[in-house]
């Protein structure tokens, strides 16, 4: 694996406050690296200190080998997409996307060459002449994101690029940018809060918490293996079961099964009883809420996604009724104690 | 205006208030007649003639001028580097120092401009033009903080960053984007002094000379001896240029956008 950038034991305190803590982290040449977590938990402020905004309190950051801790914004040739765009207002669609090429005093002629072609690439390169402001905000996502790539950089940096789009524009422009990323190579980091997103979107996926890395691996790896109970609820499980090992299971909702108390079918995994809280209809499913006990004898609470046809009772469950939720093996994850 | 009658008179009432005297003024100064009084006497265009022929009126408008001109460039230039250092810099003490330069709105003028009589005239031997331009430059920089300030505070840093990014230097962000970005703020604030200047009365009184006289004392020390009606043509003339500046203003920008310093 060769990286593009590289953290080092890098910590980044505002006073008291700890953004990110002692963070050690390779960013793959090539791949879109995701960081994903909650709000506060540091994944902007990686990006941010990765892009040269914020100098690390500690610890070192290099990019393509080089040692760039302390390099201003303007020497690390990053192309970067800021969650608000960030558009000149005063220059043209055109002059914004060759905004970087002017300044690396590329000849008139190429630059306009270079501005088109980016323009294609995002496929606005019939807006070339209007001002940020008539264009809609998916256009003006697509221009800052070939203004981002015009000066060929060396990282592709998005801070939540995706968050004020609208639902449909967002999920479109997911596989609009690995699109991008597959056709010229670039290696991206792409922030987001969104679990989907990420793992629709990633080679790799970076879970942070509270300033720290909690889980880094493939979506598929990270989703399936969740390394702890922050992951695993971050990235929808529910029905946390403590065990008398001490260690945790858990099941995601669309996983729980629920059938009439006597009615459940035998399978081998995970079988407990309770009583139904509340069900809710949702058209393809129920929202079924139960109270049950785990292992340790303490009071849990429940929660059942399944389709609504293999309910055994078809109109789902009124309160009070007794239940069995029952998962299959596979689709139980055991979490080990520590976390 | 519908369904809120209290509202709606008031609002006519106060316009009344304000347009109506201008109305007098505005009308007097066409009179055929020697008098000011109302309603005219007959209409000529005589006061106009006499108050562009009158040296002192036409002496002090161009002082004025020149003193609002000057003082408004260097309220502007102090002004604007010290509202991005107070809004993008890391500067200890942040409101205390935004505090110090919208403090001149609050001192009265007559103490700023005995301090700059003492000091600048008395004490330093300068010209009453050297006063009076350090005076209305102070007396202008909180508009100038202000109003750009405005318009700073709502541009979006993440602009400024972008051109950073893609390789500017700090020096080259400012002049290609951040000063692009407060253009229109800049403007207000340049109108606003602009117009405070030309009009300012206290401090102009107090550090006047024979060479140096704005126009606002000219006219008070003319209203002063005699009562006629160039001095209502003089003002109207005044007011004509003000609505000049206006409908350029509201042609160019907005007033909303000048008013508020809005940038969007």
């Amino acid at each position: 694996m060769t990286s593009a950038a590289e953290f080092t034991g890098v910590t980044q305190s505002y006073g008291d406050t700890v953004a990110v803590e002692n963070l050690n982290l390779e960013i793959e040449e090539g791949k879109l690296t995701t960081l994903l977590g909650p709000s506060g938990c540091g994944k902007t402020t990686t990006l941010r200190m990765l892009a040269g905004y914020i100098t690390p309190s500690a610890g070192t950051i290099t990019i393509n080998g080089a040692d760039a801790t302390r390099l201003p914004p303007e020497k690390r040739n990053l192309g970067m997409v800021f969650q608000s765009y960030a558009l000149f207002p005063h220059l043209t669609v055109a002059d914004n996307v060759g905004f970087g090429l002017k300044l690396r005093k590329v000849p008139t002629d190429k630059r306009r060459e270079l501005v088109m072609a980016n323009l294609d690439l995002v496929g606005l390169a019939h807006l070339a002449d209007r001002k940020p402001k008539a264009l809609s905000g998916g256009q003006q996502q697509r221009v800052a994101l070939a203004r981002a790539i015009a000066i060929s950089p060396s990282l592709l940096l998005l801070d939540e690029p995706l968050s004020n789009l609208d639902a449909r524009l967002r999920v479109q422009m997911r596989s609009e940018i690995r699109r991008i990323q597959g056709e010229t190579g670039l290696t991206v980091v792409l922030v987001t809060h969104d679990q989907e997103e990420a793992l629709e979107m990633s080679d790799t996926m970076v879970v942070m918490r509270a300033g720290k890395v909690m889980q880094t691996g493939a979506p598929a790896t990270v989703f399936t293996a969740p390394a702890n109970r922050f992951v695993a609820d971050f990235l929808g499980y529910e029905n946390f079961l403590s065990q008398s090992d001490g260690s945790l299971l858990t099941v995601r909702p669309e996983h729980l099964r629920v059938s009439a108390a006597g009615l459940e079918p035998s399978t081998a995994g995970l079988t407990v009883s309770a009583v139904v809280r509340e069900s809710v209809y949702r058209g393809v499913d129920h929202i079924v809420t139960m109270t049950a006990a785990d292992a340790t004898g303490t009071p849990i609470t429940l929660v059942s996604t399944t389709r609504r046809d293999t309910l055994t009772a078809d109109a789902g469950f009124l309160p009070g009724d007794l239940v069995v939720a029952q998962a299959r093996d596979h689709e139980i994850v055991r979490l080990s104690a520590d976390n | 205006m519908k369904g809120r009658p209290i509202l709606g008179t008031l609002a006519v009432l106060g316009y009344v208030i304000m347009i109506v005297p201008i109305l007098f003024v505005v009308s007097t100064a066409f009179t055929a007649g020697d008098a000011l009084t109302f309603p005219p006497q007959g209409v000529s265009l005589r006061w106009f003639g006499e108050a562009l022929a009158y040296q002192p009126f036409v002496g002090a408008l161009l002082s004025s001028l020149q003193l609002a001109v000057v003082s408004t460039a260097l309220a502007l230039l102090l002004g604007v580097p010290v509202t991005l250092a107070i809004q993008r810099g890391k500067i200890p003490g942040k409101s205390l120092v935004e505090g110090l330069f919208l403090s001149p709105l609050v001192v009265p003028e007559l103490v700023v401009g005995l301090a700059l009589y003492q000091q600048i005239m008395i004490g330093l031997h300068q010209t009453s033009f050297v006063a009076l331009l350090v005076g209305h430059t102070v007396l202008l920089l909180p508009y100038a903080v202000r109003v750009t300030g405005a318009s700073l505070a709502l541009a979006d840093p993440a602009v400024e960053e972008a051109a950073r990014g893609l390789g500017a230097s700090p020096l080259r962000t400012f002049f290609s984007v951040t000063l692009p970005l407060l253009r229109p703020g800049i403007f207000s604030a340049g109108l606003l002094s602009f117009v405070t200047s030309f009009n300012n009365v206290p401090l102009s009184l107090l550090l006047q000379s024979r060479q140096f006289r704005t126009l606002p004392v000219t006219m008070l020390d003319y209203v002063q001896q005699s009562y006629d009606p160039m001095i209502a043509a003089m003002s109207t003339l005044i007011l004509a240029g003000t609505v000049v500046i206006a409908i350029v203003a509201e042609k160019t920008l907005g007033f909303a956008k000048i008013f508020g310093g809005i940038n969007k």
